[in-house]
Formats: C-alpha cells, structure tokens, sequence
C-alpha cells in the first residue's frame, strides 16, 4: 500500500467532509503525529507507515462535522463499537481504510537504539532502518511491533467506505489472542498483586490512558475526579492509582476493542492494557463475545436477559 | 578545597555514599524501561544515560501532599452536638540532596521560586522543601528527542537553579560548585584537584550547546503574535490532535498548577494539595456548569500564554519553559509546544 | 498575610448567626474564636475571603459587611456545590475555618465626590452590599447613589431588611425589579438590563458597580455603554473556580492576572485588555 494511493483517497473524499484525519511527520523521524486535514495541500503533507501508530477513530464521537478517518484494522474495531453503542453518527462518518501488516512500538524503537536521538528512519521489506549519531541500525518490525501486532486478527478493517489496498488475512492463530493474559495467570496471586501494585505505584494519574481510551465515553465526568460520587480521592497511594485503574477496566467490560492506546500513551510505561484485556478474555469465555467486530453486536453488558443466549457461566 | 573537583567514575558511588550520610538523596535510576528518580541507597544502580521522564519537581513540589489536618474532637458531654475542630501542620522535610538532574530541571525550580517564594503570600512547604535541599545537576553532552532549551534562554550546562554542575570529561566527572550550599557538598568527600579538567569541561559544554536544535524561524521575533494567539482558526489547526490529558503539564519542570481538596474519616481529615492540569475540563469547571476555558483549544493556549505571554508578563520577561522536550517525547498525539510558539513567533510561516 | 504566616491555615471562627435570604441563600454571620485576632482585623469593601467546612473544602465569598461595621463578618451563600451545600447544612454556634481578607477591592476612594450607580442581580448583590453600606456610613463622601436591584421573583430578593431602610431613605434611589409579574408585587417587572435602559442614568461625574450572574453581566455592561458610560467608569467583580486563593493555583487566571489575588474587582478598560475568558 502506498502513500500515493492513500493521498488519491483522501483528494477524492475531502470535498463532501470538513476534515479528513490521518498522518503526518512529527517532531522528529520516528513520531508521526495526527493530522487534521483540510485543503488538497493538506493531503500533500499526508503519510501512510508503520510509525502511524495513533488510533484516529478515537477522535470521532467529539467532532460535530463531517469527517473522514483514516484507520487501520485495529482502529476500525473502534467505529464498529461506537456503531454499536451508538456513539457515532455512521452517516456523518467516511472511513478510509488501510490494511496493514503491523505498526511500530516507538517505545521498542528508542529502546532498541539506547534513546539517541533518531535522525533519519528507513524502511525495507518488514525491516525499520533507525539512523542516529551512534550509526545505523537494522530493526525487524516483527521484533519491534506493539503486542497487539503479534496476535492481530484483523489485518484488513472490518468496516470501510474505501480501502487503500488489497484486503490481508490474518496469519495469527485466533488462540494466541489472550496467550500472554493466560501465561501471565500463572504467577501466583501474591506475585501478581506485587506486579500490578508496583507498576500502579509509577502511576502519575496524568490520564493520558483515559483520555486516549476511544470507549472512555465519561471523559468529562470520570469518577477519578468526582467529589458527587466521591469514590476516588486525589491522594497518590497506589490504592487510590489502583482503584482508579480497576474502575478504568471494569468500565470497558465487552467494550475494550484492544487498541493498545491506553498503554502506548502512558508516560510511565504502565501496561495499563493487561487489565483490560484480562476482562475481555473471560467476556470472550463467558459470552462468547468479542468487541469491535459485528456492527450487528449488542455488548453483553449492554444487556440482561434472563437465559442469555451464549451465556456458559455454567462451566465456571 | 576549591570550588571545582574531580572524582574518577569508579569513586561517583563514595560520593553518593557520603552525600547520604547527612542527606536524603534521590538520584535517578531505572525503573522498567523508565528513568525515575529515586532514594539512593549504598550500592544502588546509577542511571545517568538520559533524563528522567518525570523529573525532580516531585521531591521539592510533592505531587500530594497534606497542607493541613484537622481532628473533630466531641469535647462538651454537655451537648453532644458540638463539635471542635482541631488544626495542625507537620512539617518533616530532611536535609536533602538531588543528584543527576538536568540543568532544564534545575531551571525549572527557579521558576517556581518566584511564584511560591518571591510573593507576600509565600508557600512555606515549598520554601522549606526548597531551602532545605540541594541541587547537583549534570551537564548534557548532546540533545535528546525534542530537546530546546537554548531557544528559551537555557542550555544543556546551564546553572540556573544548581548548587553544583557536574560534567562528564570522559575518564570522570568535573564538579563546579556555584553556590554555598555546593561548595559544602563538595566538602563531603575528597576530590582531586579539578582546575586541570575545567578546560576540557568548558569546551564538552560549548560543544553541546551548539548541537541543540532551535525549534524557531530563522525569522522569529522576541515577541509572538497577539492577533495569531488571539485565532481561534489557528489554535483549532494546531491542537485538534490534543487529547487533553495531564501528560505534558504532570511531566513539566515549569508547570506547578494544583487542587486542594479536603478528606475525611469519622473523626478526622486533611486537606490535601494535589497537581492539578490546566488541561482538564474541570480545572476551570465552575459549579453553575460555566466553564471560561471551555474547549481543549482555550485551555490549551492558556497553557501556551501561560508558558510565554503571561510569566514573563509578571516576571520581568522569564519565559516559563526550560525546553526540556518532555512534553513533546512524552505526548500521546505528539503535539509540538517549540512548533506551536515558532508559528506565533514568525506567523507567515503559518 | 494578615492572618498567619502560613497562607494556607484558615482561622477558626464561630457561626453566630444565620439569615435565610431566599429559598436558596443564607447569610452567615461570622466571629473568629480568637477575639483579639477579630478585634485586630482589617480589610477593605470587596475583598474575599475562602471559608472552610473541614472535610468537605473551601469555597470563595465576598465579605458582605462593610469595615465599618465589624462586630463580624456575614458572607451570603447560594446552595450551589459541595461546600455550599455544606454551610447550608450548618447550625448557629457551628465551627468554620475563615481565610481572609483576600484579593482587591474596589476603588471607593477614587469613587469620592462622584454619583454612585449601582446595578446587581441576585445573589450579585452581596459584593455590592459592602459597598453601598460603607458609602452610606460615609455617606458625606458621595454624590447621588442609586440602586437597581433585580432577582427572579420576590422571594429572591437577598438583604431585606437593608432593603426596607434603604426604601425609607431619602438620600438612596432605590429601584427593585423582578422578571416577571408575581401576587402581590407591585413594583417594576423587568429584567435588570431591561430597567437600566428605563432609568437611563446620566453618566456625567457617574461610576457605576454592577454584579450578577454572567449573562445580565454582559447585557449590563452593553447597556452603560449605550448610555454612555466610559470603561474606566464601569467596576465589576467577578467570580471563578478558585482553590488557593493567593494567586498560586493557577486556575482563575484572565490572561496575566489573578482573579483571587490581582481581583476580583475590575474596571470594564481593565477587562478589555485581558482575554475573553470571564
């Protein structure tokens, strides 16, 4: 998929939508940053990589106009369950889809080159090429993709008005989804209570995680700065961090569609998403659902019937 | 002992060692993948590689703490009903020592100074964290990602705010103290002689200095422009990105807005102060449902003005920002603060 | 810090008396515990000061008796928040913390030898009954003073019995309106800018001091414009979200200045120069 045919797309739908949101080139090689396109010009400046990283679909339930949104497969699980909980208007919306065979981990990159400074980046054939003042260094994507990419089930976006390219399948066991939430439950209790409570401690409630968060639909009104309810005070023990984080996952129960924003945005390195995911496993076990797939969906918790049709808490 | 030394990189730990004989002192350290600042303790890993990602604002600006507490006490069997209320404060600040800052950090706490020190309503928690500790900054030899702290009128071996600069030469450190507090600090340990290494030390910190970026125009005015700031079509250009967290203020060596709200039990309670992020809704929220910085866009240009209008408007042109770069590498959308003030410096670019 | 060294340490005082105003706000009448510290105490018409339930937090009033009268403090409450909530819920003889005085005030000195016009709305009547009561203990100072003086109904109408002696006084213009027609009322319907441009004071040797909800605010201060009042004729005070209330916190800034310490007392021209973000 090239950028070229990205650039076609956007010129084509940007006359029927006041902004068209996709990617441009950051501060620096490696940050690629949001772009809120407006004009043909715009869309000159447009970028398509592996270091387009952002879930643009998280911008849409605040904007009143128009819009059309550049997203990966990951991203589209977004607007399929914003589309379920009627959180956008899917006619006010134009989706500009990209299959995609994985992103890059910034954080893995500047680990990878001891935090120098990046000055130029390269791609070739699944390889990321980083250049700084040390020399260069050759990277495998496969080897520097976020988590998500190892397991990604849904290369091509599941829903799209156009498709910049030719659809991708997935070559990912459908089992190695909630592989790592299944090794990691092997820890004792004691071992991950210990875990989570020092990763929580690093915590500086800067909310980058829910702000980020595309279902985090309170915003505004989160119970981790309500005095009405006063669930959550303002002091720093990792009990209250805690709180605020289970809070955070309990809330997206059959909801989190595992975008990975909330741990990639976190300044402190948190995995913030081990959680969620957690909680969407045993929605998977226990449902039979997993979010951010059939625009048809209801999700579970959005519901109660007495004999819940998939229901098999049964067999816990 | 003169005002400059020399220890070898083996001897750094002794250093520290006798540092804490006297002193609490955080020195950064990895966490994960993360640098923090942390208590040292003998023989505890170092981590000088790159700044930390939340500098020591936290240890003289604590990110809680309690300003007051108050007991309910039921003293008049009398009448039941009536309820006395108790005040106290603590304070417990030990003598303090922050090792391995960078010169931006330092800068930082200069700016605080003046709001919490140099006012008739002085803080004295801060005052007396801030007297009570002292400040051993090390030089950067060369940028990191987003760095521009010569473009704000500070620089990769600046002294504002340090007691002592420390420079890397290669087969050790070079030690300057700029203060009496450092010059006592210095004392704690012998050093060799440093005068033979100040001449290296200069030309590793001349050198640095001209490898840090300008993010600005080349024709950039002192000034910005009113009429750009003042843009509503401009701002919404440049941060309709922005996701409105508290990243980029929590993580800033100059931001230093705060909450203060009470908690109680039964029986007792505190008032507590707490950062707060010019960023969020309901920083300005006020309780009729009016908010006069309703939208990300004014929040964030009042962060912006803050930075750059506002301060230097009150502290004889001191820009609030030490360019440490933290609030661009750390932001989840990457919003570009040095872009941003570029384009209201030189708006034809724009 | 007149008070204390530390800025932060309220004063503990004793709630002596409780007025309900209206269905919605009640005046409290306030001594500290400590008498030589009440006795000592100085500040001037318009400044604030932050009161404390313990537990619950400190919100921001105007001390609405003038310094000529200081056998206490009242500060007038509309049930609003939290800690509005909670003084409500006090009793005669309750403890509360009181950190005062605080901010500016207004300019009563420059406002000698002139004609005073006053316009509030609603519980904005509280900064402007400090006024009006300490020109009327000066009262040789001033000119011609008038008061328009709006709410919601007449059940909404704070300070009544200052009203009745104000009504009784031939040396005060009193004018009282409400917004729409209610049983028994009498007297003019109308919002408040409405029945500024009625009255339609001159603005010769005139400053006018308005207070109220934002929105009659802004139809006020385009009123006195159209009637010909200068800026730096027009006083407002306003009101924001504050925490610290020394000019530290940071959130109830206009541009450069503090509405806490730098206000909350401001001239039309001085707001001018400031962002619009009252």
């Amino acid at each position: 998929m090239s950028t070229e045919k990205l650039k076609e797309i956007i010129l084509k739908v940007l006359p029927d939508v006041d902004t068209v949101i996709g990617w441009q080139e950051g501060f620096d090689k490696i940050h690629i940053t949001p772009f809120f396109m407006k004009s043909p010009e715009d869309a000159e400046k447009a970028v398509w990589n592996s270091l387009c990283v952002q879930n643009l679909a998280a911008y849409l339930p605040s904007l009143k106009k128009k819009t059309a949104v550049i997203v990966k497969g990951c991203d589209s699980r977004t607007i399929v369950q914003y589309m379920q909980e009627g959180l956008i208007d899917r006619s006010n919306v134009v989706i500009i889809g990209i299959p995609c065979t994985g992103v890059v981990s910034v954080k893995k990159v500047l680990k990878a080159v001891d935090y120098q400074p990046i000055e130029d980046v390269k791609f070739s054939d699944e390889k990321i090429i980083i250049k700084t003042s040390k020399g260069e260094k050759t990277l495998a994507i496969a080897d520097v993709c976020p988590d998500k990419c190892k397991t990604c089930q849904y290369p091509t976006p599941i829903v799209y008005d156009h498709l910049a390219g030719d659809p991708i399948e997935s070559t990912k066991p459908a089992e190695s989804v909630y592989e790592d939430i299944k090794e990691f439950e092997k820890k004792s209790l004691e071992e991950r209570r210990d875990y989570f409570k020092n990763e929580f401690d690093k915590c500086i409630r800067c909310y980058a995680c829910r702000n980020a968060c595309p279902m985090c639909v309170c915003q505004d009104s989160c119970i981790a700065e309500t005095r009405d309810p006063h669930w959550i005070t303002q002091k720093l023990s990792s009990e209250e961090k805690m709180m605020f984080h289970m809070i955070h996952a309990v809330h997206l129960a059959g909801r989190c569609v595992e975008c990975g924003e909330c741990e990639r945005v976190c300044p402190m390195d948190i995995p913030v998403a081990k959680l969620k995911k957690k909680i969407n496993s045993e929605m998977k076990e226990l449902f039979d659902y997993v979010p951010g797939v059939n625009p048809e969906d209801k999700p579970p918790m959005y519901t109660f019937n007495v004999e819940e049709a998939k229901i098999k808490e049964h067999k816990l | 002992m003169a005002d400059t030394g020399f220890l070898p990189k083996e001897k750094l730990k002794d250093f520290l060692e006798a540092l804490s004989k006297d002193a609490v002192v955080y020195a950064p350290a990895l966490e994960g993948d993360i640098v923090l600042f942390k208590e040292y303790s003998q023989g505890k890993d170092l981590y000088l590689d790159r700044p930390a990602n939340l500098g020591p604002k936290s240890i003289i600006y604590p990110q809680c703490e309690t300003l007051l507490s108050f007991d309910f006490k039921k003293n008049d069997p009398e009448d039941p009903k009536k309820v006395d209320i108790e005040l106290k404060t603590e304070s417990n600040f030990a003598n303090t020592v922050v090792f391995g800052c960078r010169p931006c950090d330092a800068k930082g706490l200069v700016i605080y100074d003046k709001v919490f020190i140099d006012t008739d309503t002085a803080d004295p928690y801060y005052k007396e964290r801030r007297d009570k500790t002292t400040i051993i900054s090390f030089a950067c030899e060369a940028p990191f990602a987003g760095c521009f702290c010569t473009a704000v009128g500070g620089g990769p071996a600046d002294t504002t705010g340090s007691d002592v600069l420390m420079t890397d030469v290669g087969d050790g450190f070079f030690f300057e103290a700029l203060t009496e507090k450092g010059k006592a600090v210095l004392k704690s340990v012998p050093m060799q002689d440093g005068a033979s290494y100040k001449e290296k030390a200069q030309k590793i910190k001349s050198e640095a200095e001209k490898k840090i970026r300008n993010p600005f125009p080349k024709d950039a005015t002192e000034k910005l422009s009113q009429k750009l700031f003042d843009s509503d079509e401009f701002w919404e250009k440049v941060v309709s990105k922005c996701i409105s967290c508290g990243a980029c203020t929590y993580l800033c060596p100059t931001c230093y807005c705060f909450n203060i709200t009470d908690e109680k039990t039964k029986d007792k309670g505190e008032r507590i102060r707490t950062w707060d992020a010019c960023m969020f809704n309901h920083f300005t929220l006020e309780t009729s449902g009016h908010n006069p910085r309703p939208s990300k866009l004014k929040r964030f240009r009042n962060r912006v003005g803050h930075k750059f209008l506002y301060y230097p408007e009150k502290y004889n042109g001191v820009i609030a920002c030490c360019g440490c770069g933290r609030c661009i590498r750390y932001c989840p959308a990457s919003v570009d603060i040095s872009e941003i003030v570029g384009y209201l410096k030189d708006p034809k670019q724009k | 810090m007149a008070l204390n060294q530390n800025p932060y340490m309220p004063e503990m005082a004793t709630v002596t008396r409780i007025i309900e105003e209206t269905p919605n706000i009640k005046s409290f009448q306030v001594v500290f515990n400590d008498k030589e510290k009440m006795k000592a105490f100085k500040f001037q018409p318009g400044q604030v000061g932050q009161l404390s339930v313990f537990g619950v937090g400190e919100s921001t009033f105007v001390i609405n008796t003038p310094p000529t009268r200081m056998e206490y403090l009242q500060f007038s409450v509309m049930k609003a928040g939290e800690v509005t909530s909670a003084l409500h819920n006090l009793y005669e003889g309750d403890q509360i913390g009181v950190r005062a005085p605080l901010g500016n005030y207004f300019p009563f000195d420059r406002m000698k030898g002139k004609n005073i016009l006053f316009v509030g709305g609603g519980i904005g009547m509280a900064p402007l009954r400090t006024l009006i009561l300490y020109m009327l203990d000066n009262r040789e100072d001033y000119k011609d003073i008038t008061i328009i003086y709006g709410a919601r109904t007449p059940p909404d109408l704070c300070y009544k019995e200052d009203i009745k002696e104000w009504e009784s006084r031939k040396d005060v213009n009193l004018i009282l309106t409400v917004d729409a027609q209610f049983p028994g009322w009498e007297k003019r319907v109308g919002f408040v800018p409405t029945v500024l441009k009625e009255v339609a004071p001159k603005p010769d040797n005139t400053v006018a001091i308005t207070c109220g909800p934002p929105i009659m605010i802004k139809f006020v201060l385009e009123g006195l414009a159209e009637l010909k009042f200068p800026d730096d004729q027009i006083v407002t005070t306003l009101e924001k979200r504050m925490k610290c209330g020394i000019g530290l916190c940071g959130r109830c800034n206009i541009g450069h200045k503090y509405v806490c310490k730098d206000g909350p007392v401001f001239t039309l021209r001085e707001l001018k120069e400031l962002p619009d973000e009252a």
